[in-house]
C-alpha cells in the first residue's frame, strides 16, 4: 500500500511542479510568440502575465472557500480545466486565443495546486511529508520551466510547451480518480491564517525579484546574446544547481539569517545582473548563483512559516500561492514596459555604434557601406520578430576568408550585445529592489517571518 | 560562508565596475563636423579617407552622424531626407575633403581635377559603396 501510494504520489508532484514551471515554461518562446503573432513586447509579455495574474486572483479568491471544499475535488476540477487549457494553448491561432487559454490554464493550475496540498499529504502520510513533496516539486518546477521550455522549442516548436503538459496532468487526473485518499479540506476558518502574511509577503517580494533571474536573464542570453535555448538553459541552471548547494548551509543557519541573507544574497545577484558590462558567459553565471543560493536559503524556511498547519494547510497553501503569484505579476508588470521602451531605443543606439566600428574597420570600402545596410536590414527583421542573426552580412561578404572582416564582425557583435545587455539594466534593479524589500519586511517583521 | 557568499558579490560588483559597468560601451560617435584621423598610405587608404571624410561632412551639413547618415543610404524605411537632399550633402562633402586631401598631398595634383569630375558626375551609390578605384579612373 504504501509503495502504491508512492507511486501515485509522483505524478501529482509532476503536476505540481508543471503548474509552477508554467509561470516561466514560455520565457524560451517569446521570441518565436512574437514572430509568429506579429505583436509588440508588451503584447507577449501577457501570455506569461495572463497566466500568473489567474493564479494569483483565482487563488486569492480560493482562499475564502477551500476550507469548505473536498480538496481531491478540487484537485480533479483543476487537473481537468488545466489539461483543456493546454490543449487549448496548442492549439491556439492568434494571441487573443493564446493570452485568454493561458488565463483559463491560471485558474486550473490555482485550483490543481490548492488541493493537491491535503492529497499529498494523505498520499505520504503526514500533513508535513506531503507540504515538503509540494513545496520540493513547485521550487524544482519554478526554476526549471524556463530550461524545459527552451529544450521542448528547440527541438520542436512553442506548441511542444503545451502538448508535453497535457499527458502530465492526464496522469494527475488519473491519479486522483484512483487515489483511495479523499481528504476533505473542511478545516473552517482559522484566525491564525494572518500571522503568515509576513512570510508570505517576504515570498511574494522574492518571487518578483525572480522574474530577473528567471524571466530577464533567460531572454538575455537567448535573445541578445544568441546562445540556443538549449544553451541558455544550460547557462541559467546556475541558478538552481546554486540553490540545491545552498541547503545544507541553510539548515546551519538560524531562520531569520538564512531568509535576510537569502533575500541579500538574491539582491546582490540581480545587481550583479544588471551591473553586466558585455554578454560575459562567467560573470552572469556568477550572478545567477548568488541569486540561486539566496533563494535556497530563504524560500524553504519562508515556505515552512507560510505553510502553517495550525492555520489549515489547504488555506495557508492557497493563500501562499496567490502571493506567490501576486509578486511574479507585480514584477512583470513594471518590468514589461521598462522593457518596451528601453530595448528597440537600445538597438537603434547598438546599430550606430557597430555602423562607427564598421566604418572604422581596416576592411574595404567595397564592404563596410554593403554590410552596414545589410545589418540595418537584419535588425529591421528583428523589428519584426526574426531572431536577428547579425553574423550573416558579415559572412555574406567573405568573413569566413577574410581575417580583418571576421575581426570586424567579432568587435561590431560584442559591441551591439554590450549596448542592447545595459538596455535591461533598470529592469533588473527593479527586481533587485523586490529582493530587497523582502530583506527589509524580514527585518521589521521578524517574528512573523520566522515564527 | 554566508559572509564568504555577501563577499563574493562585492567581488562581482567590483570586477563589473572594473570592466566598465557605469561607463558607455565604446566606440562614441564622434562629432562629424571635427577633424578626426584616417589612414594614409596607399591608393586604396587614401580613397577611403577621402570617401569617410566625404560622409562626415555631408553629416555635418546635415547634423547627423556619419553613421547615421550611411543608415539612410539605399531603399527602406530609414530614409530621413529626399534623395535630393542626401545627394548635394554627399556631393558637397566629397568636393570638400578632395580639396583636403589635396591640400595634405594625399593626392597628385594632375588627379584633382579628375576626381572632382568623377565626384561630379558618378552615381552616388557607386561612389559610396567603394565601387570605383582611383587606378580605375587613371587606366
Amino acid at each position: 500500500m504504501r509503495s502504491s501510494r508512492g507511486y501515485l504520489t509522483a505524478p501529482l508532484a509532476a503536476a505540481v511542479a508543471i503548474a509552477f514551471a508554467d509561470s516561466s515554461i514560455v520565457v524560451l518562446a517569446l521570441p518565436e510568440l512574437y514572430g509568429r503573432f506579429q505583436t509588440s513586447i508588451e503584447g507577449v509579455s501577457w501570455v506569461v502575465t495572463a497566466y500568473n495574474l489567474a493564479v494569483a486572483v483565482t487563488a486569492l479568491a480560493l482562499v475564502l472557500l477551500v476550507h469548505r471544499l473536498d480538496a481531491a475535488r478540487v484537485l480533479a476540477v483543476g487537473l481537468a480545466v488545466f489539461l483543456v487549457a493546454s490543449v487549448a494553448c496548442a492549439l491556439a491561432g492568434s494571441l487573443g486565443f493564446l493570452i485568454g487559454a493561458r488565463a483559463v490554464q491560471g485558474v486550473g493550475a490555482a485550483l490543481l495546486l490548492a488541493g493537491s496540498l491535503p492529497v499529498l499529504g494523505a498520499l505520504t502520510g503526514s500533513d508535513a511529508t506531503g507540504a515538503r513533496v509540494w513545496t520540493l516539486a513547485g521550487t524544482f518546477g519554478l526554476a526549471v520551466g524556463p530550461a524545459l521550455g527552451g529544450v521542448l522549442t528547440q527541438a520542436f516548436d512553442w506548441r511542444a510547451i503545451f502538448v508535453a503538459q497535457a499527458p502530465v496532468a492526464a496522469l494527475g487526473l488519473l491519479v486522483v480518480v484512483r487515489s483511495p485518499a479523499h481528504p476533505v479540506a473542511a478545516e473552517g476558518w482559522r484566525s491564525p491564517l494572518r500571522r503568515t502574511l509576513p512570510a508570505n509577503a517576504c515570498l511574494g517580494l522574492l518571487f518578483g525579484a525572480l522574474v530577473g533571474a528567471l524571466f530577464l536573464a533567460v531572454l538575455l542570453v537567448i535573445s541578445v546574446w544568441s546562445y540556443s535555448p538549449i544553451g541558455g538553459a544550460a547557462i541559467v541552471s546556475a541558478l538552481p544547481a546554486a540553490a540545491l548547494a545552498a541547503r545544507p548551509l541553510e539548515r546551519r543557519l538560524g531562520r531569520l539569517a538564512a531568509v535576510c541573507g537569502g533575500a541579500a544574497l538574491l539582491a546582490a545577484g540581480l545587481i550583479g545582473l544588471a551591473l553586466l558590462p558585455s554578454a560575459s558567459v562567467a560573470l552572469a553565471v556568477w550572478a545567477l548563483a548568488l541569486c540561486g543560493a539566496g533563494i535556497g536559503l530563504s524560500v524553504p524556511v519562508l515556505s515552512n512559516a507560510a505553510l502553517d498547519p495550525s492555520a489549515g494547510l489547504t488555506r495557508s497553501g492557497t493563500l501562499t500561492v496567490g502571493a506567490r503569484h501576486v509578486g511574479l505579476v507585480l514584477a512583470l508588470a513594471l518590468i514589461a514596459p521598462l522593457l518596451a521602451s528601453k530595448v528597440p531605443a537600445a538597438g537603434d543606439r547598438a546599430l550606430l555604434r557597430g555602423t562607427a566600428v564598421l566604418l572604422d574597420a581596416p576592411v574595404g570600402l567595397d564592404k563596410k557601406v554593403p554590410v552596414a545596410l545589410d545589418l540595418r536590414d537584419a535588425f529591421d527583421r528583428a523589428q519584426a520578430g526574426e531572431t536577428p542573426d547579425l553574423a550573416q552580412p558579415f559572412d555574406a561578404h567573405g568573413a569566413d576568408h577574410d581575417s580583418a572582416l571576421a575581426a570586424t564582425r567579432d568587435r561590431l557583435l560584442g559591441t551591439i550585445e554590450a549596448t542592447i545587455t545595459r538596455a535591461t539594466r533598470s529592469a533588473f534593479f527593479v527586481c533587485a529592489a523586490f529582493a530587497a524589500l523582502a530583506l527589509l519586511v524580514a527585518g521589521l517583521f521578524r517574528r512573523g517571518v520566522v515564527p | 560562508m554566508l559572509a564568504a557568499l555577501l563577499l563574493s558579490g562585492v567581488a562581482l560588483f567590483g570586477v563589473e565596475l572594473g570592466k566598465g559597468a557605469l561607463s558607455e560601451p565604446p566606440p562614441k560617435l564622434a562629432d562629424p563636423c571635427l577633424p578626426r584621423a584616417g589612414r594614409t598610405g596607399g591608393i586604396d587608404a587614401t580613397i577611403q579617407r577621402i570617401v569617410l571624410d566625404g560622409l562626415d561632412g555631408a553629416a555635418c551639413r546635415l547634423h547627423t552622424t556619419r553613421e547615421e547618415l550611411v543608415l539612410s543610404l539605399g531603399s527602406g524605411g530609414h530614409r530621413r531626407w529626399d534623395e535630393h537632399t542626401i545627394e548635394v550633402a554627399l556631393r558637397s562633402g566629397l568636393l570638400r575633403s578632395l580639396d583636403e586631401a589635396e591640400r595634405r598631398g594625399d593626392i597628385p595634383g594632375f588627379a584633382g581635377p579628375l576626381l572632382r569630375r568623377l565626384v561630379e558626375r558618378a552615381p552616388l551609390d557607386r561612389l559610396i559603396r567603394g565601387g570605383f578605384s582611383l587606378r580605375d579612373l587613371l587606366g
